[in-house]
């Protein structure tokens, strides 16, 4: 179930997430590409896409994505600001997409900051 | 009017599985466009009939072998509706006919199910042995045509060196397009013949045969998320996809090439394969990831803010990550050698990997396919500008001279980052990075051979071999189930 009958201030606040996770994303996917064709980054950077995909599919088709891209060159810190966006909602008709959501972007977040993700 | 057909279903099975064998040692490559067109009918019938033995409600799930081989079998039946070679033409009759048979048979067990027909106790008893049978002679026809495309290429490369030679009018050459097109498709139905024998020869025996037991695959995590995964990713490319999903497939089979050289080259560290396997595997491996990779950029490119991935191509791109991730890693990044060994079968989750890069030849085909033929791909101005004008020049370079002064977009269009249409070039650049995946793919494919589940090793099929048919594939194909039902042997 998406976010059809949700306020504008919640569809905001999620398609800000959805602009942070592809700007982590895509970062993630740079560092890997960097870092060669056996990169351990792209399992992250692969993570990050499908949080992405599952944030912009609680959003109504009619939701626009344009906007700034997010300002930062670190996908960890990008996405600790998307799990924090991610944690001031409250979405009751999509409650369980939402949580699953929130748990893969936290452990997202962890992946970013251990010592092979960071 | 014709007699009644009064064969029974083991009838139907074994006539099929002769009539298979005679399109492999009669082989004519007269007949190979001909059987290519055939073939997605003859998958379609034999998953039919699989699909009417089943017991259980979720036996077509993405995992399900006869699944992979359908949704191959239904991407090579829409490259040619789509004009790719062999195109439109007269189909097989040795093919059509045992696609006739399958659905016979299928009619069949359909009409016992109605009627609630005491045969079904029996024949649910032997659905194992007739879904080996229907596996075997797919193989087989599947074999039989990639060797008659192995005689048909070797006759198009003879006559167009010919015509070179004795300087016939172009027209009436072939083209290095057809050579080039038919090898395709000599790589996709070898891939589908090797993912025909991983069921077949990963499969238990049945048990009135002990001698010849051979321990069933575990159906681990990652075999069964890769199998999900290539049907999945058939499945959304077939329906006119989004460039954000084609990123996506490009992006996963990167990260399925990376974790096999990961895998192999721990299996070949710790003794359990021949570290010259891994040798020669390991720059092939790297190719691929790079030249998926490279793809995955280029179609990147053509996402805009509303590009949506397909859902269900996300949560099986999910469940690949997840597996390989559970699989594969540590905490600290890759697993080492040592853990890998500890954790996993090295070796049968090697060839689970080596399975997945043979699947992902006919995935490569079908991402060709859709950036030759998708009817809306669209880029910014600013992205089409710098892509068309580098791709028109290296066309350029090789004597292209359509490209000469031809300006891609306008000044209006790129000062507003207007999206605009793809121009040929731009279109061209995709095609060629894909035909590096292609070509990558096939290398890697090669190299691991050995890791070929049925044991038989086969080189490109255009060479002199391929002309002596009989003879030699007499001693290479597998025997066929006998008379009453029973597994396939070797």
């Amino acid at each position: 179930m998406g976010m059809e009958h949700m306020d504008a201030e919640v569809v905001e606040t999620v398609a800000g997430a959805t602009r942070l996770l592809r700007r982590a994303a895509e970062l993630a996917w740079m560092q890997a590409d960097a870092a060669g064709p056996r990169s351990w980054r792209q399992l992250l950077a692969l993570g990050i896409d499908s949080a992405a995909d599952e944030a912009l599919g609680l959003l109504p088709r009619r939701a626009r994505l344009d906007g700034p891209t997010p300002v930062g060159d670190n996908p960890a810190e990008l996405l600790a600001s998307a799990d924090q966006l991610l944690r001031r909602i409250c979405v009751v008709s999509a409650a369980s997409r939402l949580s699953g959501l929130r748990a893969l972007v936290a452990e997202l977040v962890w992946e970013a900051n251990t010592s092979a993700g960071a | 009017m014709p007699a009644r057909d009064r064969r029974t279903i083991g009838e139907l099975l074994a006539d099929s599985d002769a009539l298979a064998r005679e399109t492999l040692l009669d082989a004519t490559p007269e007949n190979a466009p001909a059987m290519v067109r055939s073939w997605n009918q003859l998958v379609a019938s034999a998953a039919h009939l699989w699909a009417a033995l089943a017991s259980r409600p979720d036996s077509m799930s993405g995992s399900d072998p006869m699944e992979r081989l359908r949704v191959v079998g239904q991407a090579i039946g829409r490259s040619v509706r789509a004009g790719h070679w062999p195109g439109h033409g007269a189909t097989d009759d040795h093919l059509s006919e045992i696609s006739d048979n399958l659905s016979r048979a299928r009619h069949l067990i359909e009409r016992h199910d109605r009627s609630s027909h005491p045969a079904n106790t029996a024949r649910d008893a032997h659905t194992p042995d007739i879904r080996g049978q229907v596996m075997h002679t797919l193989y087989v026809a599947a074999h039989g045509t990639a060797v008659a495309l192995g005689g048909y290429v070797t006759g198009l490369q003879h006559r167009l060196e010919v015509g070179s030679r004795r300087r016939q009018p172009m027209a009436e050459r072939p083209t290095i397009l057809e050579i080039t097109e038919a090898q395709g498709m000599i790589a996709r139905f070898g891939g589908f013949e090797q993912l025909a024998a991983a069921y077949m020869f990963g499969q238990p025996l049945p048990s009135g045969d002990p001698g010849q037991l051979r321990a069933a695959a575990p159906a681990t995590r990652l075999e069964t998320a890769l199998a999900a995964w290539e049907v999945q990713a058939h499945r959304t490319l077939a329906a006119n996809p989004d460039s954000a999903d084609v990123v996506r497939v490009a992006r996963v089979q990167a990260l399925i090439a990376s974790t096999t050289s990961i895998v192999t080259e721990a299996a070949a560290t710790t003794g359990h394969i021949d570290p010259d396997l891994w040798q020669r595997l390991a720059p092939t491996l790297e190719a691929n990831q790079v030249a998926w990779s490279r793809l995955a950029k280029r179609w990147g490119e053509l996402t805009s803010p509303a590009s949506r991935t397909d859902p269900a191509l996300v949560a099986a791109a999910s469940e690949v990550r997840a597996a390989i991730a559970a699989t594969a890693t540590t905490q600290n990044g890759w697993a080492t050698p040592d853990q890998l060994a500890s954790r996993v079968d090295v070796v049968n989750t090697v060839k689970t990997l080596h399975l997945s890069m043979v699947a992902s030849v006919d995935i490569a085909h079908v991402a060709r396919d859709t950036a030759v033929d998708h009817p809306g791909l669209t880029a910014t101005a600013r992205i089409i500008g710098m892509r068309a004008q580098g791709e028109a020049e290296i066309a350029i370079e090789h004597g292209e001279t359509r490209y000469e002064g031809v300006r891609w977009t306008t000044p209006r269009q790129i000062s507003s980052n207007e999206v605009i249409p793809l121009p040929e070039p731009a279109t061209r650049g995709l095609i060629n990075l894909t035909e590096d995946v292609i070509a990558t793919t096939k290398q890697s494919v090669a190299a691991a051979a050995q890791l070929d589940p049925s044991g038989v090793t086969r080189s490109v099929r255009s060479g002199p071999e391929a002309r002596r048919g009989r003879s030699v594939e007499r001693r290479q194909i597998t025997h066929p189930p006998g008379p009453s039902p029973k597994g396939p042997r070797r």
